[in-house]
């Protein structure tokens, strides 16, 4: 199943990437894909990697209110939300952005109407702004939900320990929790990353003009030249970065076993 | 103890909840500066509850708890400035044992050079050196338990709080520790509270006990005092005095009469509550006589020898008394069946009121 679902179409693109019908291997795809879409792979590790750390950071926040918040309401408020848009497809999530960040958008008249702004500052944020925006409300659940339950598997002593010997709340998290918990968030992000390289929908609905995504890149190959042969290369550019990323992970997972 | 200022901790009418329900009925303590206090009581009793009050990882529901006559009952832990052991020692899995012990310090924003020898000098006083840079992780339990000791006692400070730190190893490592653990308050003149169930840890380390029962403190005193003079079936039973005989009390010519079912009454000069009475006693007060001796200031149980058991140094036998069975030691050797009398002196017996809800007491 693997073989005949997954491999074959694999080393098909593979195949179909490094060559051309009648001249054998050649790297003219790849040299067509730099040409037309070298900014919009910059563009696309950009965002990634913004929206992965963004999400790290917002994941941090959140699980360690989670875990070392002495405010129950708060506590209670954001252990109820903070899951939700784990259940809400890319493409719906994408949709709703398009509403809230608009020029005309509900953000925006929200704060013309507080006062914060005037209706001549409002801009749209339906650009690479929105694609972060998007994608890190959406991925910060995940990874939260993952690193909420790594920190709440430590022993909870050794958070007492920290804060009996004086240290705040803030160097707790960041001192003593974390560090323990660093391998579950490093997965987190490495599993957000790829699944963000990889989001059709979003770039297409939110931000939609140059420059863009390579998912978009991908799809307008083929959907209007029928450019299968660019189209992989640009899916082996993608494989690469991703390829990158898990790199770093396993081999950040060999040093921790060595280390043991 | 009184409660004045120079108290190094002050607990008064401290009341805590866990949601509705109460697990501290008001309790008040005052631990003088540089005393070793131990609490003990069985699981359940709030002791733990008590300490962790005291650190500020529990809210108090009302009361105060002054240390050094400064109010913290309010004050989140990490202002509090004493130190705590835990039971799991609680290290810190991805620092070395350098770190750990040092963490206090580089808190409290002491040089780094500084820090590396105030560590050495502790670790060189808990006999780690040369584990500086080793992970916690690849350390044995008495070694954990001591760089966890380090990092407690690294900051240096006036109240160390033990959160039955030596419950998790093993018999000969625990009494090791629990002597050292004794010596460097000696030296360094630390308040200690220790919460143990271990009677035998709370008797050898503590200037005073704390027995605790259902969230109230139900006696504290000396171990001696405690031990020798229970005020409660409670504390008498908890400090190991777990037989029990009904006995009657009534007054006579002189002093008072002491008779339980089944065998002479028995003159005595001592004091008892009169009318009915259950005596705690331990196993080691009881021994062997004749079945029919009669001495004064001892009642003696006639009864017979059901089983022989040879510990080493003493014969252990059970003796049967009616329905009931005890324990002796003796030095000689007794034929199976043989009636004997179990003698109990009656000034080792701890005497308190039947208490008649209960009905025949077997605590």
């Amino acid at each position: 199943m693997i073989g005949a679902l997954f491999l074959y179409p694999l080393g098909y693109s593979l195949a179909a990437a490094f060559t051309e019908p009648g001249s054998g291997l050649t790297l003219m795809h790849f040299r067509k894909a730099y040409e037309l879409y070298s900014t919009d792979i910059l563009f696309t590790l950009f965002i990634v990697i913004t929206s992965t750390l963004l999400t790290g950071l917002f994941a941090i926040i959140i699980a360690g209110i989670l875990t070392l918040g002495e405010t129950p309401w708060l506590v209670g408020a954001l252990r109820q939300l903070y899951r939700w848009p784990l259940f809400i497809p890319f493409i719906v999530a994408a949709q709703c952005m398009r509403t809230f960040l608009a020029k005309n958008g509900l953000m925006n008249n929200s704060l013309v109407a507080l006062g914060v702004m005037e209706p001549l500052q409002a801009t749209s944020f339906l650009d690479w702004r929105g694609i972060i925006i998007t994608f890190v409300w959406k991925q910060v659940p995940f990874v939260t939900l993952m690193l909420a339950g790594a920190m709440a598997s430590i022993d909870r002593a050794t958070i007492e320990a920290g804060r009996n010997l004086g240290a705040s709340r803030l160097r707790v998290l960041i001192e003593i929790v974390l560090p323990q918990v660093s391998q579950t968030l490093l997965v987190g992000l490495v599993l957000s990353f790829v699944t963000m390289l990889s989001v059709l929908s979003v770039p297409m609905m939110v931000a939609g003009s140059q420059p863009t995504m390579l998912t978009v890149d991908m799809a307008f190959r083929i959907n209007s030249y029928g450019d299968y042969a660019t189209a992989n290369a640009l899916g082996v550019i993608s494989y690469l970065i991703a390829g990158t990323v898990a790199w770093i992970y396993l081999r950040h997972n060999v040093k921790r076993e060595v280390q043991a | 103890m009184n409660s004045s200022p120079s108290a190094a901790i002050d607990i008064h009418d401290l009341h805590v909840s866990y949601g509705r329900q109460r697990v501290l009925h008001g309790v008040d303590l005052s631990v003088a500066p540089g005393e070793f206090i131990a609490i003990l009581g069985s699981s359940g009793c709030g002791k733990t509850t008590l300490l962790r009050t005291v650190a500020g990882f529990q809210k108090a529901a009302g009361g105060a708890i002054r240390l050094f006559g400064r109010d913290v009952v309010n004050m989140p832990p990490e202002k509090r400035g004493m130190a705590m052991m835990f039971q799991s020692y609680a290290l810190w899995p991805h620092m070395t044992v350098m770190g750990n012990v040092g963490y206090g310090l580089r808190l409290r924003g002491v040089p780094k050079d500084e820090i590396r020898t105030r560590v050495a000098k502790i670790l060189k006083m808990l006999n780690l050196s040369g584990l500086e840079d080793r992970k916690v992780t690849n350390l044995s339990g008495g070694q954990r338990q001591r760089v966890a000791l380090g990092r407690a006692l690294a900051i240096e400070p006036e109240i160390l709080l033990l959160d039955e730190p030596l419950s998790n190893l093993d018999a000969k490592v625990r009494v090791q520790l629990r002597s050292e653990l004794k010596s460097l308050q000696n030296q360094l003149g630390f308040t200690a509270i220790h919460v143990t169930h271990d009677r035998e840890e709370a008797m050898t380390m503590a200037d005073r006990i704390v027995v605790m029962d259902a969230g109230r403190i139900a006696q504290m005193g000396s171990p001696k005092e405690v031990f020798d003079r229970p005020n409660s079936p409670f504390v008498a039973s908890f400090m190991g005095a777990e037989n029990t005989i009904d006995l009657d009390v009534n007054p006579a010519s002189k002093g008072i009469e002491v008779k339980a079912d089944g065998a002479a009454a028995t003159a005595w000069d001592g004091r008892a509550p009169p009318g009915r009475v259950t005596a705690y006693f331990r196993d080691d007060v009881a021994s062997l006589v004749d079945p029919n001796a009669r001495i004064d200031g001892s009642i003696v149980l006639p009864g017979t020898i059901t089983q022989r058991t040879y510990p080493g140094g003493h014969y252990r036998y059970v003796v049967a008394i009616a329905d009931r069975h005890f324990t002796v030691t003796d030095d000689d050797y007794h034929e199976l069946d043989r009636p004997v009398g179990l003698r109990l002196p009656l000034a080792s017996l701890h005497l308190f009121p039947t208490d008649p809800t209960k009905g025949g007491n077997h605590a």
